[in-house]
């Protein structure tokens, strides 16, 4: 009951702090703007696809095949004039037809200058040659028509694909990348700006003194601050979901294709995430509260916390890159600290959610959490620890 | 009362390696009377306090505040006394007022009990002009105000203060010392650390003067000057802590 006084009291002072109010807006913020920013990105490579084809002017009657409704041919004088506008950034991709076939020499050949070390440039060759293939291909039809040869010898192998549905609709690809990592990171940093200030903090600031001649027990004081911390560290993840939920109810973007599948979040993908969220929000306050406790001042906590936000980050950052490799569906992987929930949020994204992960990624968290404020309680009871500045 | 027996408190230093802080203190403290804690800086003084208030734990010996052991019982000592000095400081994102109702429902205070007494110390105190204002826009005498009332708040039968008029202007220093002299009228046991003088002649019943850990003087103020043939507090107190001017001493040889 103790716990829970020093809990509101630690509430009621963070939420007048300018940076718990950053730290509950910027998620909102920052997940809405890196989603317009990839629906940009997403945009802008689809435009790049469909970009302005520059063709060094010729009378070959092919170029008029290469004319299609999305991508428009401006013709040029000559070669060294496009590569001269490629350089410049004018255009990403020249196109030269070579001789009109003959009996002889029955290919037509296209010659594409571009530069490789540009991204849009490349996205423009890949869409030529996607358009040639399939002009290549409407010719070898006609032809094997003409010599009376069944169409499908132009496929003799055809690969036929077919979706097998895994759990239920999930969220788009980009969203399901990007949301574990930053719902974990938001809930890291969330609660980590403050922390320093909640033990280490009140040494410096010598209020510690006061509260410890209450008679609220050390162990109270610990439990109070700790779920204040948590609290702040859940609405991180909180509001990192509101981020989400306002950029797929905006209409900017590419909505249509970030948003595949609605919204991607189901009430059972948002009751997991919530439930793996709680063990972690709780594992890191516990581990930022010790750090708090042993640190003899606000700047030495925030060189622990420095150290400790790379030790958070790099398995957040992992959990992005999961999906190239086939260990998200290992059992195993669940043992590891925040990988393993960044890992389950992304199934539940996909809405593949499996119990058993669930289960032990909650357990190994809880476990973890418990030891951390174990810690913090046994530091927080060490005077030598406590009364030192 | 208080009644400390061999105080000792050890600290371990990895430079200086183990050493004693607190070395026997012994003294007892009376209801309705100030027992003043005399020392230089690094006597030992704030030591003391920090374990008669079960801040830290003493390495030997005991303590006993209003009935209750340091070490057997320190949630009941804690719920017992008041401590104040001028470097506890205050919540500087509460108002004055959620400070004192915050430290009253942490000694357990509530409901109607707890605004009857929250209103007791902001009248007595003459709080309620900036009640509704952040600590940190105190002043240093209003944050020395709120101090007291915080420290007074639950109604403490033990009151210690530490150095409480440090850094403090006349008038504030007036108030404090004015509400030391009230506490005390109302039956209170107050051990009073300073090294202050004239605070000492105006306070203070008895004297413990504390010299590298150890007690040196334990009396009445009268006392000091018996025991030294000094007139002036300062220069019996001197005396006793076997202070010795450079000056003077240049000066016999």
């Amino acid at each position: 009951m103790n716990a829970l006084k020093v809990t509101r009291k630690e509430l009621k002072e963070m939420f007048r702090d300018r940076r718990v109010r950053m730290a509950f807006l910027m998620p909102i913020f920052m997940v809405f703007m890196m989603i317009q920013l990839f629906g940009f990105i997403e945009g802008a490579a689809t435009t790049a696809k469909l970009q302005t084809l520059y063709l060094v002017k010729s009378t070959n009657p092919a170029a008029a095949g290469l004319k299609t409704k999305n991508s428009p041919i401006i013709e040029i004088g000559s070669v060294s004039e496009g590569e001269a506008m490629i350089r410049s950034g004018k255009a990403g991709i020249v196109l030269e037809l070579g001789p009109t076939p003959t009996s002889e020499h029955p290919q037509q050949v296209i010659t594409a200058y571009f530069d490789p070390q540009k991204d849009t440039s490349q996205i423009a060759l890949a869409g030529v040659d996607q358009l040639i293939r399939q002009q290549s291909r409407v010719a070898l039809i006609s032809t094997l028509r003409q010599h009376g040869i069944p169409e499908v010898a132009a496929d003799p192998i055809q690969l036929k694909t077919h979706e097998v549905k895994v759990g239920t609709q999930g969220a788009g690809q980009i969203i399901v990348s990007l949301l574990p990592y930053m719902i974990v990171l938001f809930s890291f940093t969330g609660g980590a700006s403050l922390s320093s200030d909640m033990v280490a903090g009140e040494k410096e600031k010598n209020t510690l003194e006061t509260l410890l001649i209450s008679p609220v027990s050390r162990t109270e004081i610990v439990l109070g601050k700790f779920l204040a911390l948590a609290t702040v560290c859940f609405g991180g993840c909180l509001t990192a979901l509101l981020g989400l939920a306002l950029a797929g109810a905006s209409q900017a973007g590419s909505k249509s294709e970030m948003f595949k599948g609605g919204f991607g979040i189901s009430p059972v993908s948002g009751l997991t995430i919530l439930v793996l969220m709680v063990p972690l929000v709780a594992f890191f306050a516990s581990i930022l509260i010790a750090i708090s406790s042993y640190a003899k001042n606000s700047r030495e906590a925030q060189t622990y916390l420095a150290l400790v936000n790379i030790v958070v980050i790099l398995p957040a950052v992992f959990s992005q890159v999961i999906g190239f490799t086939d260990l998200g569906t290992k059992l195993w992987i669940n043992f590891i600290p925040i990988l393993n929930t960044a890992n389950n949020i992304r199934n539940a994204l996909l809405g593949r959610t499996d119990v058993l992960a669930v289960a032990i990624t909650v357990g190994t968290s809880l476990v973890i959490a418990g030891i951390a404020i174990r810690v913090a309680i046994w530091l927080f009871n060490r005077e030598e620890v406590l009364t030192r500045v | 009362m208080v009644r400390t027996h061999e105080l000792v408190k050890e600290f371990s230093d990895p430079k200086k390696g183990a050493f004693r802080a607190v070395n026997e203190v012994s003294f007892v403290a009376q209801p309705g009377r100030i027992l003043g804690l005399l020392g230089v800086n690094g006597a030992g003084k704030t030591t003391t306090l920090r374990m008669l208030s079960t801040m830290i734990r003493p390495t030997s010996g005991s303590a006993e505040i209003a009935g209750f052991d340091v070490l057997k019982d320190p949630t009941s000592v804690r719920a017992n006394i008041g401590f104040m000095s001028t470097s506890t400081a205050l919540y500087g994102r509460l108002t004055a007022t959620e400070m004192i109702e915050y430290f009253g429902t942490l000694y357990d205070l509530s409901g109607s009990k707890l605004r009857e007494r929250v209103q007791y110390v902001k009248d007595k105190l003459e709080i309620h002009e900036f009640a509704d204002r952040l600590c940190d826009k105190l002043s240093t005498g209003q944050k020395q105000r709120v101090s007291i009332a915080r420290t007074i708040l639950h109604d403490p039968q033990v009151l210690f203060f530490d150095e409480p008029t440090a850094g403090l202007d006349v008038v504030a220093s007036q108030t404090v010392m004015e509400f030391i002299e009230e506490e005390r009228d109302h039956g209170k046991t107050i051990v009073f650390s300073t090294h202050i003088m004239s605070e000492v002649e105006r306070l203070c019943d008895t004297v413990c003067i504390i010299h590298d850990g150890k007690v040196v003087h334990d009396g009445s103020v009268a006392s000091m000057h018996e025991a030294t043939g000094e007139t002036r507090l300062e220069a019996a107190f001197l005396k006793l802590v076997g202070f010795q001017s450079n000056y003077r001493t240049e000066a016999q040889s």
